[in-house]
């Protein structure tokens, strides 16, 4: 282990492709000490390409066995991918980050962000930067044309995201650095702290709690450069495919209760209900609404808010894709105006959403059971829709603050074990992470997806009825039955390769989700265009298989088994449904059979989810044999 | 054409010689600046240093704060105008106004003397660091000449920005005018232009400058530069010769240079 000099070449003999800087940067926050490293030659580049393949690649090969979340061993790994920055495609704006998963504490972490940061980092002059040791004090990473330097960050620890954003960007002195940094819940080591980029365009899932315990508050980037293209004028012509496929989002969306009407319900009173009512949206219509599209993306998923009704009226919130921290606040009990003023708090504070709203659902349900009272919250009515205590409680969660500020920074499990009683009966986790925050229970792709995913990590996947019309030449099935879950492993399994692929090259799978027919050839075009290989789409979905496959091998080093997968989720997260059109539907009764399907599908033991010698062998992964399952 | 201009401009043709018109909606502008990264990425320019015109970034999009930050949003790059006198104050005839509409640079005549960019009513021209040439937006000229849309206006992910002929954008402009309430941009100023605005609020919300309906409008080149450029070689001695001789055979554009506000005839 740590010895990865194979990796790194002290000078690279093989072409660099297309699409990559060339460099990755690694910095020891220890030693204060910063160097390049080469990108690997094209044979390891190719089979690992970027982003969460090639991020979890080094972090497997450098990090020791031993190493704990928040230990100065555990390292962050950044990568973009080729197409990230292009400028010609859609969705070439992420940067994803991996580490060892303070959730979990033996998962894979990971973390992806959109926006500008990413672009900015290779603007700047870099593919990636890996992140070691621990800094004394506060500190902030400057990189700007290819200059790394370390910052003292006294001056914005403590501070919210919005804050750390703007006052860096002018201690800089440069209006269009990008900023990625950690909210106080990142500091304060609440297990689920996000990174916190452009103005909330988060990378959840512990990567802030990882960044805080390195005393690490932002990265900062700067810079003029711009990846050479293999064949540009392909690329202009594969991206403006790639764009029409996209299902583009419209301001009037913004003013609904977001996913929540596509899933079919919201989660409302710790799960406890799915009914959307009026109240959900009041004062939407009045707000004044922009969208704020993520670096030439066509598709318009974040979007900016003036809150014009309410309480808070005056607020400007900025949101991101998905809306979880819509349903976040409706799972408390929350409406309207006061949901958006909450979700731009926790924003702000760097709290993962789901995660909170987990925890905090659990004891308002306790209280609402009577296991709580004012006695015991330290005069806090844990009411449902209570805007002021939940407001105070982020406060306290994001400082770790009091009894229950610490426990809510602690989790979900632990608030229940606090409580006691039933309450953890109550409890929506998989595996001590939560899901993004929608109520996924009436549909088997989305939940197969939530419960085999790492749990410290954003799952990918999610089947589909039907393959992707691209898919076609060589999937024969569909379209599957949403009642019945013969079918829905494989779908799953299939759009966890295709959605990591995208996400290896650096592509955002919200720009990739809409199952058009040119959905996947155009993006992976856009690719083959920029870096000059030649990927057809079985090669593309085995990258994305392989990426899906270092993600497992890492937990199992670290006594991750598939049983996990079903065993350690939270029980309100498997009961049946309390109400609406798909009442007393669950999973529950598919299980344990369609994890075990799930991972045999994969390549995987379906028990101890170790990956077979044959895998191993079919994705180039041999290196790994000693994780592999022999009988 | 020819007629249109008179001799006081260097004029060509790239296409058909139909004119046609870009057109910036205000009222659907969301502020993304997408157009100014596509700009860059087209003309391979170096990313970021959004928030100020330069030689490496043709627009802008103002006021300059992040985006999402601002309520209205107003396009700042080249107007592309029917009587540009940023062609009509140049030495040695580098600026060119094609019948389609660009009004385009030509960097290798250009001396860098900077009187286009004194010259231009709404500032839009700046001088390269490197080359020391003047630069701006071309109107994708090399796209045009090829039938397609400025890659900025293909670029817009809402369709504030549209791209077409002259008479059909000008007809599209007055109706969304109509139905946002607002008004049309470009029009009148200065002779007219070949990018229209249709704005909501008052120009000066918008930081774009109130321009008069004169043709070949005044211009505010500096004594002292000209002097300069007199007496000196600043310019190269090959480009003063070419600035001299250009005199010499177009004596009128002369007038245009130094007494701006004499009317023509
Ligand atoms: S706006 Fe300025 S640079 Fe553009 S054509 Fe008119 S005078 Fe010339
Ligand atoms: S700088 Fe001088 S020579 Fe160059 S285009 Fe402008 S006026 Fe002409
Ligand atoms: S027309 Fe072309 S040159 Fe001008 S701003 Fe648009 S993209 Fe740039
Ligand atoms: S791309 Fe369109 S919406 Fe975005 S700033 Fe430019 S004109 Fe406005």
């Amino acid at each position: 282990m740590a010895n990865s000099a194979d990796i790194f070449p002290r000078e690279r003999k093989t072409r660099l492709p297309g699409g990559y800087m060339g460099r990755i940067l690694r910095v020891d926050l220890t030693t204060g000490s910063m160097r390049d490293e080469n990108l690997p030659e094209e044979p390891l580049l190719r089979k690992f390409i970027g982003g969460q393949a090639l991020a979890s690649y080094i972090l497997l090969r450098e990090l020791p066995l031993d190493a704990k979340p928040y230990g100065r061993e555990n390292k962050v790994v950044m990568m973009t991918g080729p197409i990230t920055g292009t400028g010609f495609t859609p969705g070439g704006t992420k940067v994803t980050a991996v580490y060892l998963s303070p959730l979990t504490n033996h998962t894979l972490g990971r973390g992806a962000a959109s926006g500008f940061w990413a672009v900015t980092l290779k603007a700047a002059g870099y593919d990636g930067v890996i992140i070691e040791g621990a800094a004394s004090n506060p500190t902030y990473l400057f990189i700007n044309e290819g200059k790394p330097e370390l910052r003292d960050a006294g001056r914005v620890w403590g501070k919210g995201a919005l804050e750390t954003e703007d006052l860096l960007r002018a201690e800089v002195g440069l209006k269009d650095a990008r900023v990625m940094c950690i909210g106080p819940a990142g500091e304060n080591l609440v297990h689920a702290a996000m990174l916190c980029n452009d103005y909330n365009h988060n990378a959840a899932h512990s990567g802030g709690a990882v960044f805080g315990s390195k005393k690490l508050k932002a990265i900062v980037v700067h810079g003029t450069a711009r990846p050479s293209l293999h064949d540009r004028e392909r690329l202009i012509e594969a991206g403006l495919r790639w764009r029409n496929t996209l299902v583009v989002r419209h301001e009037a969306e913004k003013r609904t209760a977001g996913h929540a009407v596509d899933l079919g319900g919201a989660p409302n009173f710790n799960f406890r209900s799915t009914v959307i009512e009026e109240s959900h949206i009041e004062g939407f219509d009045k707000n004044r609404v922009t969208l704020r599209p993520c670096f030439q993306c066509q598709r318009l998923c974040p979007w900016d808010v003036e809150l014009k009704a309410g309480k808070h009226s005056g607020t400007l919130g900025h949101f991101n894709a998905g809306s979880e921290w819509l349903d976040t606040f409706y799972n408390l009990g929350v409406r309207g105006n006061d949901a958006l003023y909450l979700a731009q708090r926790i924003n702000d504070l760097g709290i993962e959403c789901s995660h909170f709203s987990c925890g905090v659902g659990v004891a308002f349900e306790a209280w609402e059971k009577g296991l709580l009272n004012a006695e015991k919250t330290g005069g806090l009515k844990f009411e449902w829709g209570n805007v002021e205590v939940i407001d105070r409680l982020l406060d306290m969660a994001a400082r770790r603050e009091g009894y229950w500020g610490n426990l809510f920074a602690e989790g979900p499990v632990e608030v229940a074990e606090a409580i006691g009683g039933d309450a953890p009966k109550w409890i929506v986790h998989t595996k001590k992470g939560t899901p993004a925050l929608h109520d996924w229970r009436p549909h088997f792709g989305q939940m197969i997806r939530e419960i085999v995913a790492s749990g410290g990590m954003k799952p990918q996947g999610g089947g589909s009825v039907n393959p992707p019309p691209d898919l076609k030449y060589r999937e024969k099935w569909g379209p599957l039955d949403r009642d019945n879950p013969a079918g829905w492993p494989w779908s799953n399994a299939l759009s966890e390769q295709y959605r990591q692929f995208c996400g290896l090259i650096g592509g955002c799978w919200f720009a990739q989700m809409h199952m058009k027919p040119d959905g996947i050839k155009s993006i992976v075009d856009s690719f083959n265009a920029t870096t000059g290989w030649n990927f057809d789409i079985d090669q593309a979905l085995e990258a994305g298989h392989r990426s899906a496959m270092l993600q497992s091998i890492f937990g199992t080093q670290r006594g991750w088994i598939a049983e996990h997968d079903w065993k350690e989720v939270g029980p309100r997260f498997l009961e049946p449904l309390p109400d609406g059109k798909h009442k007393g539907f669950t999973i529950a009764k598919w299980l344990p059979d369609m994890v075990y399907e799930y991972h045999r599908l994969m390549g995987r033991h379906e028990k101890t989810g170790r990956p077979f010698m044959d895998t191993l062998k079919k994705l180039g992964l041999e290196e790994f044999e000693e994780w592999a399952q022999l009988d | 054409m020819g007629q249109k201009y008179g001799a006081l401009i260097p004029t060509g043709r790239l296409l058909d010689g139909r004119p046609r018109t870009i057109l910036f909606d205000a009222a659907k502008c969301i502020g993304c600046r997408q157009c100014v990264q596509a700009c860059k990425d087209w003309n391979d320019h170096p990313r970021t240093t959004l928030y100020e015109l330069s030689s490496t970034n043709w627009i802008t999009m103002e006021p300059p704060v992040l985006e999402g930050l601002s309520p209205i949003w107003a396009r700042n790059s080249c107007m592309h105008c029917e009587f540009p006198m940023c062609a009509a104050v140049c030495p040695v005839e580098a600026i060119t106004k094609y019948e389609e509409g660009p009004v385009v640079i030509n960097q290798d005549t250009c001396i860098g003397c900077e009187y286009c960019i004194y010259a231009c009513p709404w500032g839009v021209i700046a001088k390269n660091d490197i080359t020391h040439k003047a630069s701006k937006c071309t109107m994708c000229s090399d796209r045009v000449s090829e039938n397609k849309s400025p890659f900025c206006v293909q670029a817009c992910p809402v369709q504030a920005l549209d791209f077409g002929f002259q008479d059909e954008i000008s007809a599209k402009a007055k109706q969304r005018a109509e139905e946002t309430g607002g008004y049309v941009y470009g029009e009148k100023e200065a002779g007219g232009s070949q990018l229209l605005y249709v704005l909501k609020e008052k120009e000066e919300s918008y930081g774009v400058p109130a321009v008069g309906p004169q043709k070949y409008p005044r211009h505010r080149i500096p004594l002292v530069l000209m002097l300069k450029d007199l007496f000196t070689l600043r310019c190269g001695l090959a480009g003063k010769a070419r600035a001299l001789y250009l005199a010499l055979i177009h004596p009128k554009r002369l007038i245009y240079r130094y007494w701006p506000w004499r009317k023509e005839g």
